[in-house]
């Protein structure tokens, strides 16, 4: 089986500043990725290259074999969808309109709105459960419900991969749970291959299939996400040393700040 | 929501019909013969009456471009200089003698576009070299460039003869007193330009609405769409100030109110706000014909005199 995506020696520079150097690593369909690294590490730099906002300086990006530079940027969204932090800008627009937007790459200036749009939006409606918000403005909706209008757009987008920058930074803990079964359901129900920038070393650890961590624009370390915590990579990701428990429920390895410097 | 929003175009469309018939009508009164009435209207009231309406739709799409490109409804081309610009434009073409014209086309239009382009190209580059660009410095460097390009003008006027000098002032004001056929002819092209590729573009305005990373990730190439959005609404501004001067915030006025009243969804808010903005200044010629009857006052006056306050109340609503 090919790579849905590919990241051959990936580097970015911008302003002489060195933001990524020699990235590699590639994903599977159906695979879970989640993106680890301090402030500064490159996380969103990368994010911003998968998406087309910054080109590379060397290497390349390749999405189902295809260069992503290459694509129009119509193509690209076909294949990769995006959803953003929570509380990013002021959106003046009603819940259905803003989540029938996200139909643009599959249109032209003069097409109309068509049965397979139809059959994507409701399915994104589904699968989100976000049908009793569609009537509403997005500014009246709490941080949580926003994100989870962010999803349903990026699924109506109908692209096989999903990018997520911190989706759950800044919601309250029953938010960020519910926004973590919900790309759990994306990935394991619906087969989207996801890829998740986050802080969230346990949620992590616990959810994702592989984790990409980076360290000052470099990659320290790819693998599957339930050898992570065997590693000693993990403390010296963070300059941090953490002790590991065992989650009551799951049994599973989680890891804790250490209290001892 | 869709009936709600055809409702609202319709009335405004029925409220842009009965100013644009009832106006040409008004302040007819002192003229004593059927014949002289129908001279006034043909000749005088009508040319003046379709360029009132085409100039303030053009002025006010022009605006509503830059609310959705910038995110903000202060942004517009008067408060971000451009105007300013195609007014030195026009003034540096009266000032040199130049007399050319292309395609019937005058050369103060194109004067007045280069002018504009130039202006908006020096607000994107400062707008795009600092990341973290506020809105505050954006109308700040609006306010710069106004300035700068203001004495520019001040000193063209400075050094024209009379002639010149005056025909550079009475542009600065605004006023369509003496517009005819002629000058319609001038306008049309660019203003049906604009809107044909504003209408062609309208999902991508209301992509850019959602902010650049969302637009991208949907598809929208951020970067031409942005491109070919000024490079359109330079030609427009710059076509309606080299005929009539930069009459200020209608295009800052009139598309806010339509997005208030129909939402921001352009497929909506383009129809509303052209019929909004050519029966806005038609209103505001009407009142700068009639309120000192039988003398006139610029147009650009009373727009300015709505606009300040306006712009203060949106200053103080957005907090910034």
């Amino acid at each position: 089986m090919s790579a849905l995506l590919e990241v051959n020696n990936l580097s970015i520079e911008i302003a002489n500043t060195t933001l990524l150097s020699s990235i590699s690593f590639q994903i599977n369909n159906g695979d879970y990725l989640c993106v680890l690294g301090s402030n500064g590490a490159g996380k969103s730099t990368l994010l911003k290259a998968l998406l087309g906002i910054i080109n590379p300086t060397s290497g390349d990006i390749l999405i189902q074999q295809q260069t992503l530079s290459q694509l129009s940027q119509k193509q690209r969204a076909q294949q990769i969808s995006y959803v953003p932090q929570a509380h990013g800008p002021q959106l003046d627009f009603t819940v259905i309109d803003f989540i029938k937007m996200s139909r643009y790459a599959h249109h032209t200036a003069l097409s109309d709105w068509a049965s397979d749009d139809q059959d994507a939006f409701e399915k994104a409606i589904a699968i989100t459960d976000t049908e009793s918000f569609l009537q509403r403005q997005m500014q009246t909706l709490s941080g949580g419900e926003q994100q989870r209008i962010m999803i349903a757009a990026a699924l109506c987008q109908q692209s096989p991969l999903l990018l997520l920058d911190e989706p759950t930074s800044f919601l309250d803990p029953h938010y960020q749970a519910e926004v973590h079964q919900l790309i759990l359901k994306l990935n394991q129900q619906h087969g989207i291959s996801v890829i998740e920038v986050s802080h969230d070393l346990n949620h992590a650890v616990q959810h994702s299939s592989s984790i990409l961590a980076l360290k000052n624009g470099a990659k320290m370390w790819f693998g599957a996400a339930s050898e992570f915590l065997e590693t000693e990579h993990v403390h010296t990701l963070y300059d941090q040393q953490f002790v590991f428990a065992k989650h009551p429920q799951t049994g599973a390895k989680i890891a804790l700040v250490s209290e001892t410097l | 929501m869709t009936s709600n929003r055809r409702a609202t175009l319709f009335f405004i469309a029925l409220a842009t019909l009965i100013i644009v018939v009832g106006s040409p009508f008004l302040g007819l009164s002192h003229a004593t013969s059927v014949e002289i009435q129908q001279h006034i209207l043909n000749e005088i009231r009508l040319p003046r009456m379709l360029f009132a309406f085409i100039a303030g739709a053009g002025l006010s799409l022009c605006g509503m471009i830059f609310q959705a490109m910038f995110r903000n409804p202060l942004a517009t081309p008067f408060t971000l200089g451009v105007a300013s610009g195609a007014s030195l434009g026009a003034a540096l073409y009266v000032f040199l003698g130049l007399s050319f014209s292309f395609i019937g086309i005058d050369g103060t239009s194109f004067s007045a576009f280069i002018g504009a382009l130039l202006s908006i190209s020096f607000v994107y580059y400062l707008s795009r070299f600092h990341s973290h660009f506020s809105t505050e410095t954006l109308l700040l460097t609006g306010v710069a460039i106004s300035f700068f390009f203001s004495s520019l003008i001040l000193f063209i006027q400075y050094l024209s003869n009379l002639t010149d000098s005056f025909r550079i002032l009475r542009w600065l004001m605004g006023s369509l007193s003496t517009v005819g056929y002629h000058d319609i002819l001038q306008l049309l092209p660019f203003v049906t330009l604009c809107v044909a590729v504003v209408l062609w573009l309208s999902r991508e305005l209301n992509l850019l609405m959602t902010g650049d990373e969302i637009a991208i990730s949907r598809g929208v190439n951020v970067q031409r769409i942005r491109y070919a959005l000024f490079f359109i609404s330079s030609l427009c501004v710059g076509a309606i100030v080299a005929v009539c001067g930069p009459i200020g915030f209608v295009g800052m006025m009139v598309p806010h109110m339509c997005r208030l009243l129909i939402g921001n969804d352009h497929r909506w808010l383009i129809p509303a706000t052209l019929l909004f903005g050519g029966a806005f200044l038609i209103l505001c010629d009407t009142i700068a014909r009639l309120i000192i009857a039988p003398a006139e006052i610029p147009v650009g006056v009373i727009t300015t005199l709505l606009g300040g306050p306006f712009f203060i109340w949106l200053l103080i609503k957005s907090k910034i």
